[in-house]
């Protein structure tokens, strides 16, 4: 994509602006020696002093600071000046998945920026949404469709010596004038979500089909034309043959629980175990030792259950793993991991919930901190509402998000591209 | 003032304003991140300044929310290992080990001798390396940036030995379950022992350069205190929590992999302080070096993983496995209605319980000292969003 | 001690061949051009020095594309930022917004017009040179806070303010630290300074004064380095916490005005350091004839240079090595520690000057 934004991604140019022969620049009007001499020393000078900004989301972030390191050093193209305040900055290096969320913010960003300003997309998913293409409701799917890309530095993530290629790729296209054309404001897409995957899937498909049947054609007079040939025999590297090694089982730490459940079992008769009807000290040997208890609670157990489970000193489980939920189609259910840092037990716990939009259960936040962000999660991923929550707001996605991600109902055809096979 | 009361945006959520004072001064707002250089990503805090003193920092989440678990669900047991590598990509070889552990828990696999030593061999070098990282990091935002480079420097040589291991240099996707997808190539022992002997000598190096500073020393000294209970309470693992003085090291105290047969101390702090980070995560460092000078003196031969299989059918149930990566404790459950793709996926990440006491770490410091606590708490951002 | 002539051929030249106004106003012109001139190419040549500089602290190479040894880095860095959208950000206080900018490259640049290059080079030789000096070098905080204020920004308000806070302590103990050579050398002019310190090296003021001189001379080049804004007492700045303090919302032309001034700046403090305690223009002077008589052979202006850029070489090893500080670290730093140390060197340096116990 040439730097006028006239690509087939972003749609045309700026009115008046045709783009030129070869797709990227519109041509240079005829000028004299002098002019020339200064696009030229312009033109060098900005090639030369990219100065990026400090922005890096994920992973590639990583890669592009290991480009700024010692070893690869890109001070050598004089880029270490990162800014961290986009007004004076030239060139955003796009590390890493860009979401939804982010989008809105890196519109600014670019907006923010003084022309003539540059983009470096690094990174798959910057190019295409890369490996978060299918089934994520919240990456989007190619920077471009948010900013116009200059360059393009494919790799999961691209090593650093990439990037380099990619910064001497965008010093070309600066020095081959395109810098009258920079000050020119370049389209902001706002484009609504296609699916160019599953339509170049299609299309291959459809043309792998054709190939087939011309392909099944020549075979057949092929076998015709020599009837005698047996086939090719191909021989392969055999690969290595490995055995089966026993697993071993380290037994679990602290108290065993066949003992955990029977000291509950004194206070709340009504408790059960996960997946074990019935459960008695024989039972619950018989799962192995590395079997942690998981207790199936009610919901007007719950609260009282953790919290003698916090407090009580001979199990003193004073540590939240996680809260996490699973939408089971007919029910929720709530599971809540909890470890003791002292004796090294764990303890998990399920309480069921009904399938409502928002179903309800008394919030952990008093007993552990923790459980504010965890609950948060659960409320932002499946509408299970907390009461009691001191704070209880989405926490990952836009408040206006539509529904609850990770319930299994949760469908969202502008958002979510599902895999075709 | 009146007309800039009325005409004054909403709050950012979460947030309640006090009245303007008797003095007239005011508390003020202030937006930290998306886009900012210390928030190791794209974190955003919004925080509340009487001056340049902190009252509250509300942290914002999402702005790398990648929608990990959901995608988890529609690929196989084993394809989300690749995923795990880009959530905390500084620990991503741990994480694919705790994916890979809760398989082989599920399923009853075993993993031979060389296998296992594999693995801790490699864990440790990647705890190192993720440090390694962080050490720079840190001295990059208390203002040393010639530090930063020091420890990217050193970062780089394991990076290498990544490289020829699995041809990775960040997102490793390494394990498999009952072992890795590979041998150790010829002469990488030879070159992880060569290595350790550069990192004793770097790392005194760091010393003198960071640890004995005087400058450093003052600013993280007593800044961004936190207590035993609510580190245990705020379920903070890791450095983070070990130097509150929750002494838990999955390691050590749920021991997987061959963890248990190494000689190693887990380093306590006692003040829950910056400082006490620092310190952990530094003597962390030489114990790796200790585990990894241990697993080369000892690396068997032999077989490096078990039987291959062709896909994963789990039966129904719920598995859950826990490592300890550079950050903290990272847990992975799988619940599993007997089918090849989990029904659903939970990452227990570090990182989301450790931010979460930011809060509480911060009020009271001034805007240097927050930053002092973002880097202490040793980030990954798309971990914390997954 | 020698008498050095205080006039140089150019001037003379014109003086005698000019009427008087028109002699002053031509000396004056070529002053202000020589003077830009050297600016101009001394910042340029300081930002390649200091990213080269920089770039070997961390064991890389620096700029290396263009130009031998990419000395033509900060001309392409320049030329970018003349070319460059001129961006006014939205809610801005316009005239404070982009007169800003011009305050620190002015303050520096009146600094150098008293600054003995040489000893026939010096634009003027006020008789209350050090005053002066304290004087102008106010105008840069003052561009500094205006322009923290007319950006319409927390980030920019805040640097500036600490900036603010920051630069007017540090001015106290540089002061003092600058008044203690004046009372040595009982006088106040730059010019005459330098020539108090005639003669082998230990009659430098950093080691004529025993003991008070090297302490004023260790005050000076911490608190210059706050007011320079440099790393590690960049706090208005600190680009980790504050984005870019003061100059976050600048950008182009206006930003690389404070761009200069910082290097500028650097320029002129290492000067008035050079000039103050290490005999400026001086040569060095071992105290053996044959050494000392080659080593006067160099001009003046080299020797002033070859000292100035030393302690800018000191300025840019702190900035590298050094983490930052805290902003009340910082200040108490300078209320609880610097002032009284310099005061107390002050003490010392008045009892030393009162009973003649300085070096002959």
């Amino acid at each position: 994509m040439g730097l006028m934004g006239g690509s087939p991604l972003t749609g045309p140019g700026p009115e008046g602006i045709q783009p030129g022969p070869d797709g990227g620049f519109p041509p240079l009007p005829e000028t004299g020696g002098l002019t020339n001499a200064v696009d030229w020393v312009v033109g060098w000078a900005r090639s030369n002093s990219l100065w990026p900004l400090v922005f890096g989301t994920s992973c590639c972030a990583i890669e592009m600071m290991a480009t700024g390191a010692s070893h690869n050093d890109w001070a050598r193209f004089g880029l270490e000046v990162a800014r961290a305040s986009p007004r004076q900055a030239d060139l955003i290096i796009l590390a890493g998945t860009i979401v939804e969320k982010m989008g809105s913010r890196l519109i600014t960003l670019y907006e923010q920026m003084p022309g003539p300003k540059y983009v470096i997309a690094m990174g798959a998913c910057t190019i295409s949404g890369g490996p978060f293409y299918y089934d994520s409701y919240s990456v989007v799917k190619g920077a471009d469709r948010l900013i116009p890309v200059d360059v393009y530095v494919p790799g999961c993530p691209p090593r650093p010596e990439a990037l380099l290629y990619g910064v001497m790729k965008l010093q070309e296209l600066i020095k081959k004038g395109a810098w009258r054309n920079s000050l020119i404001p370049r389209p902001i897409n706002h484009a609504p979500f296609k699916d160019e995957m599953s339509e170049t899937a299609r299309e291959w498909e459809a043309k792998e089909k054709l190939k087939q049947e011309g392909m099944k054609e020549a075979q057949e007079k092929f076998k015709a034309e020599n009837p005698d040939f047996k086939g090719v025999v191909i021989k392969r590297v055999a690969a290595p043959k490995f055995d089966e090694v026993a697993r071993v089982v380290r037994p679990a730490r602290g108290l065993p629980p066949a003992e955990i459940l029977a000291l509950l079992k004194t206070f709340f008769p009504t408790l059960g175990v996960y997946n074990l009807p019935e459960p008695d000290a024989a039972k619950l040997a018989a799962l192995g030792p590395e079997y942690v208890l998981d207790l199936t609670v009610p919901k007007e157990d719950y609260l009282p259950l953790i919290s003698l489970l916090r407090d009580d000193a001979r199990f003193k489980l004073d540590f939240l793993i996680e809260l996490t939920a699973v939408d089971w189609k007919d029910r929720f259910e709530v599971i809540v991991h909890l470890l003791s840092t002292e004796k090294g037990h764990k303890v998990f716990l399920r309480c069921a919930l009904p399938h409502d939009a928002h179903p309800e259960l008394p919030s952990l936040t008093d007993l552990f901190s923790a459980a504010n962000w965890h609950e948060r999660e659960a409320w932002d991923f499946f509408g299970i509402r907390f009461t009691g929550h001191p704070d209880l707001r989405r926490l990952f996605l836009d408040d206006d998000f539509p529904g609850h991600p990770l319930r299994k109902d949760f469908e969202d055809p502008s958002r979510v591209v599902k895999r075709p096979y | 003032m009146e007309a800039l009361k009325t005409s004054a945006p909403a709050l950012p959520p979460g947030f309640s304003l006090r009245e303007t004072r008797a003095d007239g001064s005011q508390e003020y707002f202030l937006n930290m991140g998306p886009q900012h250089p210390s928030t190791h990503g794209v974190l955003k805090l919004v925080v509340r300044l009487d001056g340049e003193t902190v009252v509250e920092v509300v942290p914002h989440l999402g702005f790398i929310h990648r929608a990990i678990e959901k995608m988890g669900e529609n690929e196989t047991f084993v394809q989300y290992i690749h995923l795990t590598d880009r959530m905390d990509y500084l620990s991503s070889h741990i994480n694919n080990l705790g994916v890979c552990m809760a398989i082989e828990k599920a399923m009853g696999i075993g993993v031979p001798e060389r296998g296992e030593y594999i693995r801790v061999l490699v864990s440790e070098l990647q705890r190192i390396q993720s440090h390694l990282l962080w050490w720079g990091a840190f001295g990059m935002d208390l203002g040393a940036v010639s530090a930063f480079l020091y420890g990217f420097k050193e970062r780089e040589k394991i990076t290498q030995l990544f490289e020829e291991l699995c041809g990775a240099r960040l997102t490793m996707n390494f394990f498999r379950p009952g072992g890795s997808n590979a041998d150790v190539p010829e002469g990488f022992i030879g070159k992880v022992k060569e290595l350790l002997e550069e990192m004793k000598f770097s790392l005194d190096e760091f010393d003198t350069l960071i640890s004995k500073n005087m400058i450093i020393r003052e600013r993280c000294f007593g800044v961004g205190r936190l207590s035993r209970e609510r580190a245990a309470n705020y379920g903070c693992s890791g450095p983070v929590g070990r130097a509150s003085g929750v002494d838990f090291d999955v390691r050590r105290d749920d021991p997987y992999s061959i963890y248990d047969r190494f000689k190693f101390e887990v380093p306590l702090g006692s003040n829950g302080d910056c400082l006490d980070r620092y310190l952990v995560r530094i003597a962390e460092m030489r114990q790796s070096v200790r585990i990894l000078e241990q697993v080369v003196a000892a690396f068997p031969e032999g077989q490096y993983r078990s039987k291959e299989k062709a896909s994963y059918k789990v039966p129904a149930g719920s598995y859950f496995s826990a490592v300890e990566t550079a950050r903290g404790m990272f847990g992975t459950y799988f619940v599993s209605d007997n089918s090849f793709k989990p029904y659903r996926v939970k990452s227990r990440s570090p990182n989301f319980s450790n931010l979460s006491a930011l809060n509480e770490m911060a009020q009271g410091g001034k805007i240097a000292d927050l930053v002092a606590i973002l880097s202490t708490l040793d980030l990954i951002i798309p971990d914390i969003d997954r | 001690m020698t008498e050095i002539p205080a006039n140089n051929p150019v001037g003379d030249f014109l003086r005698a061949n000019l009427p008087a106004p028109w002699a002053a106003i031509g000396n004056g012109l070529i002053a202000v051009a020589a003077l830009a001139g050297l600016v101009t190419v001394t910042a340029i040549f300081l930002i390649w020095l200091e990213r080269k500089v920089c770039a070997h602290f961390q064991a890389r190479l620096g700029p290396t594309r263009v130009g031998p040894f990419g000395l033509l880095q900060p001309i392409a860095d320049a030329i970018k930022l003349l070319m460059k959208e001129n961006v006014k950000p939205r809610g801005v206080d316009a005239l404070a917004y982009f007169l800003a900018p011009l305050l620190p490259i002015t303050g520096s640049f009146l600094v150098l017009a008293v600054i003995p290059f040489g000893p026939t080079l010096q634009v003027v030789d006020l008789q209350a040179g050090v005053v002066y000096v304290v004087a102008v070098s106010g105008l840069g905080i003052l561009g500094i806070l205006i322009g923290g204020w007319g950006s319409n920004n927390k980030y920019s308000l805040l640097g500036s303010m600490r900036s603010g806070a920051q630069l007017f302590s540090y001015e106290l103990s540089m002061v003092l630290c600058m008044l203690l050579i004046v009372m040595g050398s009982g006088t106040a002019s730059l010019r005459e300074i330098v020539l108090s310190q005639q003669g082998p090296f230990w009659h430098w003021w950093i080691i004529k004064m025993p003991l008070a001189g090297v302490a004023a001379f260790v005050l000076f080049m911490v608190s210059s380095t706050a007011e320079l804004n440099r790393g590690p007492l960049d706090l208005s700045e600190a680009e980790s916490e504050l984005t870019g303090g003061f100059h976050t919302e600048y950008t182009g032309i206006s930003f690389s005005m404070f761009f200069l001034a910082e290097f500028v700046n650097m320029f002129a403090s290492a000067g008035l350091g050079a000039t103050l305690f290490l005999g400026g223009f001086l040569p060095v002077q071992l105290g053996y004839a044959p050494v000392d008589h080659a080593l006067a052979m160099l001009p003046g202006v080299c020797w002033f240079f070859a000292k100035t850029y030393s302690l800018i070489f000191l300025y840019m090893w702190f900035r590298w090595t050094f983490p930052r500080l805290r902003i009340d670290h910082l200040l108490s730093l300078e209320w609880k520690f610097l002032l009284p140390a310099s005061m107390a060197n002050m003490l010392l340096g008045a009892t030393l000057v009162a009973f003649r116990w300085i070096i002959p």
